[in-house]
């Protein structure tokens, strides 16, 4: 199953959406040159990109219709950086929503190199959901 | 104070759109003006954005401390970023991201970066950032 992703930004990177069911969301992506970092290496704002796209359309899943009308937002995002990817390289991104409240979610995602399966970067993201209006 | 156009930005950050704005030894600012191909589904910054700008920031700054000799025989590596999203820019604003260093030691590096609107200059994004530097074994 592939469908576009919605997301303008991570459709410009080059993020592709591989699943996405109400449990969890994988993205992956092919890096390239145009990817690189000062040093040749994938740049971490590739990462975190799709991370961070995996956990916005995870969380779009769980709520349906309702992001719509309360688009949820990044507030936090915290990310831990193990190994680095070359550009050539692909690497899948999959995490699932862990908490869901209110006004508030918890995200956890992981991005791995594919081939090695190498743990790339781990990060927990934090969503705010506007108030509804009474 | 050294030029910026003796500094380049990064493949990546070439490609979102970027711009060094000043560039000086542990400080770095850099711009972008915010299109739609820069958001989220809701119209708002991706927040991948406003991270590689702090990243690319950052990543500057303690080359600009340590210099390029240190920096090509032991590259430094981000291994930490927390970043707050404060308020979410749209497309036509423009960004602001000013990184700073805390810290720049022998193998790990600290710095801390805030994004902000031009014109406004609210506070929409702080981030920080840890570094290490990597020896041919580590790396």
């Amino acid at each position: 199953m592939v469908e576009p992703i919605r997301a303008p930004f991570a459709a410009f990177v080059g993020a592709v959406l591989e699943e996405a069911d109400e449990g969890s969301v994988r993205l992956s992506l092919v890096t390239g040159p145009q990817h690189a970092d000062a040093s040749g290496r994938v740049h971490t704002g590739v990462l975190t990109t799709v991370m961070d796209s995996v956990i916005g359309i995870a969380l779009s899943r769980l709520r349906g219709e309702g992001g719509d009308h309360r688009p949820h937002a990044t507030i936090d995002m915290s990310t831990s950086f193990y190994a680095h990817a070359t550009p050539g390289d692909e690497f899948v991104a999959e995490g699932s929503v862990i908490h869901l409240v209110e006004l508030v979610a918890f995200g956890e995602v992981e991005a791995r190199r594919r081939g090695d399966g190498e743990l790339l970067a781990k990060a927990r993201l934090t969503f705010a959901i506007p108030a509804a209006r009474k | 104070m050294t030029q910026p156009e003796e500094h380049t930005l990064s493949p990546f950050v070439q490609m979102v759109g970027a711009k060094i704005e000043e560039w000086r030894e542990g400080y770095v600012r850099l711009s972008l003006v915010l299109e739609e191909k820069h958001t989220n589904p809701h119209g708002v910054s991706h927040g991948g954005v406003l991270t590689t700008l702090m990243d690319e920031a950052l990543g500057a700054v303690i080359a600009s401390v340590r210099g390029l000799d240190a920096m090509r025989a032991a590259p430094h590596a981000t291994v930490e970023m927390n970043v707050s999203f404060l308020a979410g820019p749209r497309a036509g604003d423009e960004i602001v991201i000013e990184g700073r260093a805390l810290k720049v030691g022998r193998s790990v590096a600290f710095g801390e970066a805030e994004a902000r609107r031009r014109g406004k200059d609210d506070l929409i994004a702080k981030g920080r950032f840890t570094f290490v530097m990597q020896t041919a074994r580590s790396g």
